[in-house]
């Protein structure tokens, strides 16, 4: 006989929702590496591992606060909560690319989660986003259903923090010299930060969402205008 | 009513100065500009102020644009010192059209206690049209600065709202780069009854998170931003004629972003030195003006 492990179904779901394999497109975007690959920003490895903490610091500090509030909601079970939080990220971003993405990312975990779990707060916030101005966004998205799944609002921002790296990363692969244990040793150093991310953001309103990031900005101006790109940012 | 004291950027920085206590009388900047459109030009209709800021009357310095209020807003103290608090008002009738600058940089002075903040208000009212352009922002070691813009406007006005942020006094003593403790700053645009159309809010602690890390500022040290908002028909163009540069070896780089709900256009230039990159927005000001109301732009004056 073997003792219970509840721990194992919520270690599950983690892994499955957190999955850089998880269909939500994000495969298409490279969190503007491409766009610093191509102007000489990032040249190398030791280049990639500090444009990756650059994007990982201003995931923390900015969609990271709306991921907690759009969390905290739907544990309170309040769309509306939920909808400050998409609203809060959507005036944010602004880059075009930057929009797309977070609404693409937004819509399909929405889409998905509804296939794969059924009737939640996301799936209500996605009905209620069809005929709102207001988008569903990606880490608002994440928060909601991570809250739906019964995983704690720290699983949800790690999950965050761990999809915006691998996105960097996994568009490095294509776009640089780097090898998949470059990546990976990257992965891993980047994460050490998380936690101290994650107090900071826990703490803080949707008003305190803060961003400073400029050459990722000019950079992302220029992507759009770029007439051969692989990626969608 | 916006309220700043509580940003979490701020929470290191309540002290009181030795000096006068934050908020103290003669530290409360207070200026409120009105224009309104009266035949065939724009007046200054009502102008309220309270040192240390100040301002005196409209003047029609622009040739291109003869019927445009002209307005320099005047600090009394050399500087925005520690415990500083300036609340600034502009309104624009329907139809007004006004240009507010700055006399001369600012100067956020050196801090060892608290910080000081500055909320703005603008208001545009149907086919108004205002240019804010100040002179470049220079925060000195230590300085905590904290400003909140809100701008409110309906789609047929058109605000051109342009700033440059040094890193420092960087030809002062050693070089004083990036010395500066806290620039935060907000600016928030919605429409008249709603809904918010973007939030720009940054926050640059150079001590607690390097400006020099790839992504953020890497080799530059000046930022240029305009924000023009207007007609969603004027940004395309002027999004169109403004094509993104990058240049490694100057090195100077811009480019133009769409903002959110269709409400006009970022613009960002980096740079090395103040100039190029004050070129760089007085090239895409000029653009926004002629695309906006058909007009063009006066020749810099040799002191600016």
């Amino acid at each position: 006989m073997g003792v219970p492990a509840p721990g194992i179904p919520a270690a599950l779901a983690l892994l499955q929702f957190g999955d850089s394999m998880f269909p939500v497109g994000t495969f298409a975007f490279s969190g503007g590496l491409e766009s610093a690959v191509q102007h000489g920003v990032v040249r190398d490895r030791a280049g990639l591992e500090e444009f990756t903490r650059t994007v990982t610091h201003l995931a923390a500090t900015g969609d990271g606060v709306a991921l907690l509030a759009g969390y905290r909601g739907a544990a309170a079970g309040d769309l509306n909560r939920i909808r400050d939080a998409d609203e809060a990220v959507h005036l944010r971003k602004l880059s075009e690319e930057a929009r797309t993405m977070t609404v693409r990312m937004g819509r399909k975990l929405a889409e998905a989660a509804s296939r794969i779990v059924g009737d939640s707060m996301l799936d209500r916030r996605l009905r209620q986003a069809a005929t709102d101005r207001v988008p569903v966004t990606y880490p608002v998205a994440l928060g909601v259903l991570f809250a739906g799944l019964g995983l704690s609002e720290q699983d949800a921002f790690a999950a965050h923090q761990y999809g915006v790296a691998v996105m960097v990363l996994g568009a490095a692969l294509r776009l640089m010299r780097v090898d998949h244990l470059d990546t990976q040793a990257i992965l891993y150093a980047t994460a050490a930060s998380a936690a101290q991310d994650y107090q900071r953001a826990a703490g803080a309103h949707l008003d305190d969402m803060a961003t400073f990031g400029p050459v990722i900005d000019v950079l992302a101006a220029a992507h759009v205008h770029a007439h051969v790109r692989m990626f969608m940012n | 009513m916006i309220e700043l004291d509580d940003a979490p950027e701020l929470a290191p920085y309540h002290d009181e100065p030795a000096q006068l206590p934050s908020a103290a009388p003669g530290k409360v900047g207070l200026l409120r500009l009105a224009f309104e459109h009266r035949a065939g030009r724009t007046v200054l209709a009502d102008l309220y102020r309270q040192a240390p800021l100040l301002a005196q009357r409209a003047l029609y310095w622009d040739p291109e644009m003869p019927e445009l209020a002209c307005v320099y807003v005047i600090s009394t103290s050399g500087g925005i010192l520690q415990g500083d608090r300036y609340r600034i008002d502009v309104s624009l009738g329907a139809g007004a059209r006004a240009l507010v600058t700055t006399q001369a940089a600012t100067k956020i002075q050196a801090m060892d206690a608290n910080y000081a903040s500055q909320i703005q208000r603008l208001d545009l009212a149907e086919n108004a049209y205002l240019e804010c352009l100040p002179e470049p922002v220079v925060p000195y070691r230590h300085s905590r600065f904290i400003t909140h813009t809100t701008v409110t406007l309906p789609e047929s006005a058109t605000l051109l709202y342009a700033e440059t942020l040094l890193p420092g006094r960087t030809h002062h003593g050693g070089g004083e780069v990036f010395q500066y403790d806290l620039f935060s700053s907000t600016l928030r645009a919605g429409r008249p009854h709603g809904p918010d159309l973007f939030v720009d809010k940054f926050v640059v602690a150079p001590g607690r998170w390097p400006t020099d890390r790839l992504g953020v500022l890497g080799d530059f040290q000046v930022l240029g931003s305009a924000v023009l908002l207007t007609a969603p028909g004027c940004a395309r163009r002027v999004f169109d004629r403004t094509p993104p540069s990058w240049d490694g070896d100057v090195p100077l780089a811009a480019g133009v972003s769409r903002l959110p709900n269709d409400a006009g256009l970022m613009y960002r230039v980096l740079g090395m030195e103040t100039e190029p990159v004050r070129a760089k927005v007085r090239e895409f000001c000029a653009l926004a003006r002629r695309e906006a109301v058909g007009r063009g732009v006066p020749p810099v004056p040799a002191w600016r």
